[in-house]
């Protein structure tokens, strides 16, 4: 059976909901909509990645889609993370639209965006075309930017420019990369046509150009790595991720900036296999990973607005991550490991952050007391999120950050691993401080009454939280089978071994 | 037919510099528009004169729309604002040309020390290279958010003056995605500038900072 239709069922579907949400006429209609393409789209994407794991790899359209392990496991993330948010999205706006300023006009834009940008992380994760993955990469920026400014105030239209310039820019230069490796292929032009397909490089890596290669892939980091937010390249983000509606910052955070590192991801696998560039992808994650950390713990520390906290807690995240893909074999798998568990982690904290920003008035942390009793949903999953954030003990963050650190002392990185620890020890107690402001103390006004959560909202916070007290206790057999097998593809020169625990 | 490659090449040196001592934003966007013309004829040029079908479809859409569309589109977006002049750069004008100089002859030396594959024209990388500095320079030096677009499109030319020239031949969707992106891209940062002077009256984006820390 060819299962390649269920891919064009992944990318169809939202961009023919696109279409339809521009046809709706009541704003709560259309967030349900987008709400039920999303979970239709959603349901596609685990069985497509169920298919992949269960019974090979799908490459359809004349090798141009391509789902192996890897890009099935970034589909689960992506449909788990985009669920959750559409869900969350649905009562995000309640009360603009009672009062008047959640439009029809602005719900079709919303929504057709939403479901856009869907579509286009589906075509970053299923193409094999390297230039189809960059042209799907930028249009996330392109269909992302105005979600961030569906308020068009001052603040989301500066954070929306920032965004838009720097990661185009960023962008560009990952095209220059991918223009480098495609010349790199010039001594082997009489057996080598038709593009740039992945699967294609990887079985010549071995003959392709290794300056070249080298270049190209500088580039493709600094410009994927822009979109990933690492630093220092991350000064969009926090501006983005602050101003933007906060299931768009949930998506931003919880599956746009891994999509990105997904990119660089392709490219390592790659980049390993060609002679004289073994090491190259390590220096440079590992390097980018340290400074991401340090950078994220020096704007922990000083910070006030809780959106922010929560971005510059992505750009910790995301250098975890990176020296993770530093760090050989079992850091790979903590790596990804640790990619789902930031998802899920990073969007309950914007989803809490969200709804008591609306609570408050405001996300200044300092007029933020009494969370908790406020709204004992909201506040209690915000104390959780930042807690799993930081790392405490049994959470699935602690595990993945733990396996990395077991991977840091087998490789001997010993700079990194001070690095890392100290960073996290600053964070830690600086996270620490902010959030127990914010939980515990006296609300500000005095005549409160607990806020009400629908069972939706009730159900979102203690899945997620669930899943991450799970997953930090018991790693099921199939999870570990499956980072074991989209590891074994980046880790091109060795071989993963087995994780267990 | 070299010889051809050496014009074009030329032309974007010069307009290259003429970007950067360049104050008025009208005059800005019609040399980015030339500029755009200029490249538009390199997949026919580069491919020794051949006319193949998708090489003039793909070029007559370039100068569509690197000619035509992004003026117009760029100069109906500069009726609206206020100011039609770039007013006190980070870089001044003077400085700016000098810094184009140095940026030219380090694009040449460093192309020449990698071993790109045989291209048409000995110039086609340095140029290539010293275009996107250029853009990148205008992104960097300049307040006016419609000069960081210009910046923006100069950069992409570059990178296409490089792209057709080392890269082996792509298939024609991959290119016409790039080239619908690049569109998207001015597009949307044209209406994301007509929002900005809405909101604040100005389109200086060095006075967007509050947000910060």
């Amino acid at each position: 059976m060819n299962f390649g239709i269920l891919l064009w069922v992944a990318l169809l579907l939202p961009l023919a909901g696109c279409g339809i949400c521009l046809l709706l006429r009541r704003p709560e209609r259309i967030l349900s909509f987008v709400c039920f393409v999303v979970v239709c789209t959603g349901i596609v994407d685990v069985i497509t990645a169920g298919v992949v794991f269960s019974k090979n790899t799908i490459f359809t359209c004349g090798g141009w889609f391509y789902v192996d392990a890897l890009s099935a496991y970034h589909l689960i993330v992506m449909a788990l993370v985009f669920c959750l948010s559409s869900i969350y999205g649905r009562h995000y706006f309640d009360k603009e639209i009672i009062e008047g300023v959640f439009t029809v006009k602005t719900a079709r834009r919303y929504g057709a965006l939403w479901l856009a940008s869907l579509a286009t992380m589906t075509l970053v994760l299923v193409s094999n075309n390297l230039g189809i993955m960059w042209v799907g990469m930028e249009t996330t920026t392109l269909v992302t930017a105005f979600l961030i400014c569906i308020r068009k105030d001052k603040a989301s239209i500066e954070g929306m420019w920032k965004y838009l310039i720097i990661c185009s820019v960023g962008i560009a230069f990952a095209f220059m990369g991918t223009l480098f490796v495609a010349a790199s292929t010039y001594k082997l032009h009489d057996s080598f046509s038709g593009g740039i397909l992945w699967t294609q490089l990887r079985t010549v890596a071995g003959s392709l150009d290794s300056k070249l290669m080298r270049i190209g892939f500088i580039f493709i980091f600094v410009g994927y790595g822009t979109k990933a937010g690492l630093s220092p390249m991350h000064t969009w983000l926090p501006d983005a991720h602050s101003e933007a509606p906060s299931p768009v910052s949930a998506i931003f955070s919880g599956f746009m900036l891994n999509a990105a590192l997904y990119c660089i991801m392709r490219y390592t696998s790659l980049i390993g296999l060609v002679p004289g560039n073994t090491n190259l992808s390590r220096d440079l994650f590992l390097v980018f990973g340290t400074l991401s950390i340090i950078v994220a713990a020096a704007f922990i520390i000083s910070q006030h607005s809780l959106k922010r906290l929560l971005a510059y807690h992505s750009v910790e995240h995301l250098g975890i991550i990176a020296i993770g893909m530093g760090m050989g074999p079992l850091g790979i798998f903590a790596a990804l490991f640790h990619t789902l568990n930031h998802s899920i982690c990073k969007s309950l904290g914007f989803f809490c952050a969200g709804r008591l920003g609306k609570i408050y008035g405001s996300y200044d942390m300092r007029g933020m007391t009494g969370a908790l009793k406020l709204s004992p949903v909201w506040g209690g999953g915000l104390l959780g999120s930042l807690f799993a954030l930081i790392g405490i003990a049994p959470f699935a963050l602690f595990m993945s950050e733990f396996l990395i650190v077991k991977a840091a002392i087998s490789k001997n990185l010993i700079w990194v691993l001070v690095i890392f620890i100290a960073g996290s020890c600053v964070i830690f107690a600086a996270a620490l401080k902010h959030s127990i402001n914010v939980v515990y103390g006296k609300p500000p006004m005095p005549d409160f009454k607990p806020q009400r959560t629908s069972f939706a909202d009730t159900g979102i916070v203690v899945f997620s939280l669930g899943v991450l007290l799970v997953l930090g206790l018991w790693m099921p057999d199939s999870l570990n089978e499956i980072l074991y097998r989209a590891a074994n593809i980046i880790e091109a020169t060795g071989t993963v071994v087995s994780i267990v625990k | 037919m070299h010889n051809t490659a050496g014009i074009i090449m030329t032309f974007l040196v010069l307009t290259n510099f003429m970007l950067l001592g360049f104050s008025r934003l009208s005059a800005c966007i019609r040399i980015v528009a030339l500029q755009g013309i200029a490249i538009g004829f390199l997949p026919v040029l580069l491919n020794n004169w051949n006319f193949e079908m998708h090489l003039v479809l793909f070029s007559i859409a370039i100068i569509g729309l690197k000619g035509i569309v992004f003026p117009l589109m760029l100069n109906k977006t500069l009726r609206e604002l206020t100011t039609q002049h770039e007013v006190e750069p980070f870089i001044g004008y003077g400085i700016s040309l000098i810094a184009g100089m140095a940026v030219f002859l380090t694009c040449m030396w460093l192309s020449s020390r990698f071993p790109f594959p045989a291209v048409m024209s000995p110039m086609v990388i340095p140029v290539a290279f010293f275009t996107i500095m250029s853009g990148l320079f205008l992104i960097i030096s300049r307040k006016k958010a419609l000069t960081q677009v210009l910046g923006y499109l100069v950069m992409e030319n570059g990178i296409y003056v490089f792209g057709t020239s080392i890269a082996a031949k792509q298939p024609l969707v991959v290119e016409l995605g790039i080239l619908l992106d690049v569109f998207v891209a001015v597009f949307v940062m044209d209406i994301a500038i007509f929002h900005i002077s809405r909101e604040f009256e100005h389109t200086d984006v060095d006075k967007l900072d509050k947000l910060k820390g």
